[in-house]
């Protein structure tokens, strides 16, 4: 299995930016579709993604995206509508491709049958508004974050630190493996990371590609 | 801190950085090993011959230049190349850079092995490298035991450091340089100065019997001096502002370089001629620095000893630096699953990619066994085949993909990359021709190197299980806030 993924993202703006950087951040290949002349020239200063520019519906842009060696395509502009034809038209052009459409509304899942997964970012973010709001002392592990990604990791069989013990891993600098297999405990020198198990683990992003790269080979 | 917009690793290379990168890799162990080859082939003319390539290649430059503004990549070559062609052309490419490095590596360490000869020599440790020199000099197995070793360990042990500790970082590459250049810069002043300058003879430019003629195959021969640009584009994610200043740091570099090299050859014919500068071989710039640099000075007592040390370094930081060079490369062909994924991998305790430094340390240890010549001719006709390919890359892209975003556009396309394929087959021609000739080991071996390519990467892929479709969503998440 090739670990790094070829993904196009339809829209560069606020949601697609992000999204695009946290997935180059863990080394996948990421491609954007832009319509827009100046949120391209901002998107091309980052430095983080090939840029198309031109409308995501037309199949020649799409094409040019390099759709048939793609394996994911997120519609992620703010126009519904338009994403949904975005993942119709990229299935038809490649049958294997895994589309994700963003919704703008609530009940949007009915939408799964046409494309593999929807997102609602507005859900995600009021999530965030609220805990931030509440300024509770208990907040779930994302909020709390700034730049630092906690993730829940599975070893893969064969990946480099597979079958190790903590102890005998050099995780780089910016990272902290947080709990034992599957979350029971906390994790400790002699916490062995086992094939097949899960890992909650704390990374700072620029280090979130070589921690997958032990975990996951 | 803040919450950044901005992506880590923060971009922290200035134009100077990255200018110092390029020129570092350039203005390294090629101005020492090669300028003594290449006045043995085309004389005088050695000067000619550097300054074409130097234009040569600056069309590739552009090339790159292009490439890396547009394609937000850091790992050179292999890394466009991958983003245009389909699989079987990217691994190709892949494979040439990967062997190119490797034998680059082999070709700094054999070029190491004689200017350390020579600095144990300034100091009296061993006696003049034309005793030394007398039994070992011309065959191949007589002068296999001494610099055979020195090369061997040198590799040995750069590759050990790499294999269990991270590699130096940008700012240390430019100490390296600026020291290298001030070095030479030295080396320069004294011989124009020297009397032995004065009376300099340039005439004939051109060697007797082959004439203009000699100073193609010379080319092709001595190319690899200005590969190292392209090690620019694999830092681009540090670089400020990398659309500007990528292409300002391709061409500073490429230039400033080209001057350096002007500069010292000029001095080392002018001083040694090219009869000598030919004969002293690897050594060339090093034995021309002994001969005209004062003596008696306090500390490093010889003044020639300066420029031998310029050499020791220079061959040495190449070769450190080609050995990550090389092993990123193989290291990324592991990642896009076009070698075997424990390429990819990390190593669990050391957190470098043993495995792929592992297997250019092999190839780097048996091509060490070569002639000084053979690894040149050898790292030249393959990065001049990958550059062509770059070239091509260019051209390709714009082609089928209009719409993308090119930060950078070259003037006057499709002039460059034209020219620039153009040029680099007339030396690739020129060089396979005068390797049939004079080196058909080279030769034979650059081609099983490429049918070894292309039956490990049938074979690779029949050894494939069928690829599972879709990606493999389930394992790797965000905790809670992503789904919805």
């Amino acid at each position: 299995m090739t670990s790094t993924l070829d993904i196009i993202i339809a829209g560069g703006g606020r949601v697609g930016f992000q999204t695009a950087e946290i997935l180059a951040d863990r080394g996948h290949d990421v491609t954007i579709i832009e319509r827009d002349e100046r949120t391209v020239s901002d998107i091309a200063d980052q430095w983080l993604a090939t840029v198309i520019r031109g409308d995501a519906t037309n199949p020649e842009i799409i094409d040019q995206a390099g759709i048939e060696r793609a394996d994911v395509i997120a519609a992620l502009t703010g126009e519904s509508g338009l994403n949904l034809a975005v993942c119709l038209a990229a299935g038809e052009l490649n049958p294997d491709i895994r589309t994700v459409a963003r919704i703008d509304r609530k009940g949007g899942e009915a939408y799964t049958e046409f494309v593999d997964a929807v997102v609602f970012p507005e859900r995600a973010g009021s999530r965030v508004a609220a805990n931030e709001i509440l300024g509770s002392d208990v907040q779930t592990l994302a909020d709390v974050t700034g730049n630092l990604d906690i993730m829940l990791i599975r070893v893969a069989e064969g990946a480099p630190a597979a079958g190790k013990a903590l102890s005998d891993v050099r995780f780089p600098e910016g990272t902290v493996v947080v709990s034992d297999a599957d979350g029971e405990r906390i994790a400790r020198a002699d916490t062995t990371l086992t094939p097949g198990s899960s890992y909650v683990v704390a990374v700072e992003p620029d280090v979130v590609d070589e921690v997958l790269n032990l975990m996951r080979g | 801190m803040s919450k950044g917009q901005t992506r880590s690793p923060e971009a922290e290379l200035g134009l100077l950085d990255a200018t110092m990168i390029g020129m570092g890799a350039m203005i390294g162990a090629g101005i020492f090993v090669l300028t003594g080859l290449a006045a043995e082939i085309a004389g005088p003319a050695a000067i000619v011959v550097f300054a074409l390539n130097g234009v040569v290649t600056a069309f590739t430059g552009l090339s790159y230049a292009e490439l890396a503004a547009s394609i937000p990549k850091s790992g050179g070559g292999y890394a466009f190349v991958r983003e245009i062609f389909d699989d079987f052309a990217s691994f190709i490419m892949g494979w040439m850079l990967w062997f190119a490095y490797m034998i680059a590596g082999a070709l700094y360490a054999l070029g190491f092995a004689p200017n350390f000869l020579e600095l144990l020599h300034v100091y009296g440790v061993v006696p003049p490298p034309e005793q030394v020199g007398a039994v070992a000099l011309p065959v191949l197995d007589a002068a296999l035991p001494l610099s055979f070793l020195l090369a061997f360990l040198a590799v040995l042990g750069l590759v050990a450091l790499n294999a269990v500790s991270t590699a130096a970082s940008g700012s240390v590459e430019t100490i390296f340089t600026v020291i290298k250049v001030s070095i030479l810069v030295v080396f320069v002043a004294f011989g124009l100065a020297s009397p032995m300058f004065s009376g300099a003879e340039f005439q004939p430019l051109f060697p007797e019997g082959s004439g203009a003629a000699a100073v193609l195959p010379a080319m092709g021969l001595t190319f690899i001096a200005f590969e190292g640009y392209d090690l620019i584009t694999t830092v681009t994610e540090e670089v400020q502002n990398p659309r500007e200043n990528i292409p300002k740091a391709i061409f500073i570099s490429l230039a400033v370089t080209v001057v350096v090299y002007l500069a010292v050859v000029t001095v080392a014919v002018g001083t040694l001629g090219a009869g000598g500068l030919a004969e002293a071989g690897e050594a060339g710039i090093a034995t021309a620095a002994t001969s005209f640099m004062p003596t008696g000075l306090p500390v490093i007592q010889n003044g020639g000893a300066l420029i031998v040390f310029g050499a020791v370094f220079s061959t040495l930081t190449a070769l450190n630096a080609v050995v990550i060079a090389s092993s990123r490369v193989a290291f990324s062909m592991g990642r896009e699953g076009q070698l075997l994924p424990s390429v990819g991998q990390l190593h669990h305790r050391y957190g470098t990619p043993f495995v792929a430094i592992l297997a250019s340390a092999v190839v780097m240890l048996a091509s060490v066994a070569l002639p000084t010549q053979s690894a040149g001719n050898m790292s030249s006709l393959f990065f001049l085949l990958s550059f062509i390919i770059v070239n091509v890359a260019v051209i390709r892209l714009r082609r089928e993909r209009p719409n993308m975003n090119r930060p950078y556009e070259m003037p006057f396309y499709p002039a460059p990359p034209i020219i620039g394929i153009a040029l680099n087959l007339l030396l690739t021609g020129v060089l396979v021709e005068f390797l049939l000739r004079t080196d058909p080991l080279a030769l034979a071996l650059s081609a099983a190197w490429i049918l070894l390519g292309a039956a490990a990467y049938f074979a690779l892929k029949r050894a494939k299980t069928p690829p599972e479709s879709g990606p493999a969503t389930d394992d790797t998440e965000i905790t809670p806030e992503a789904e919805d």
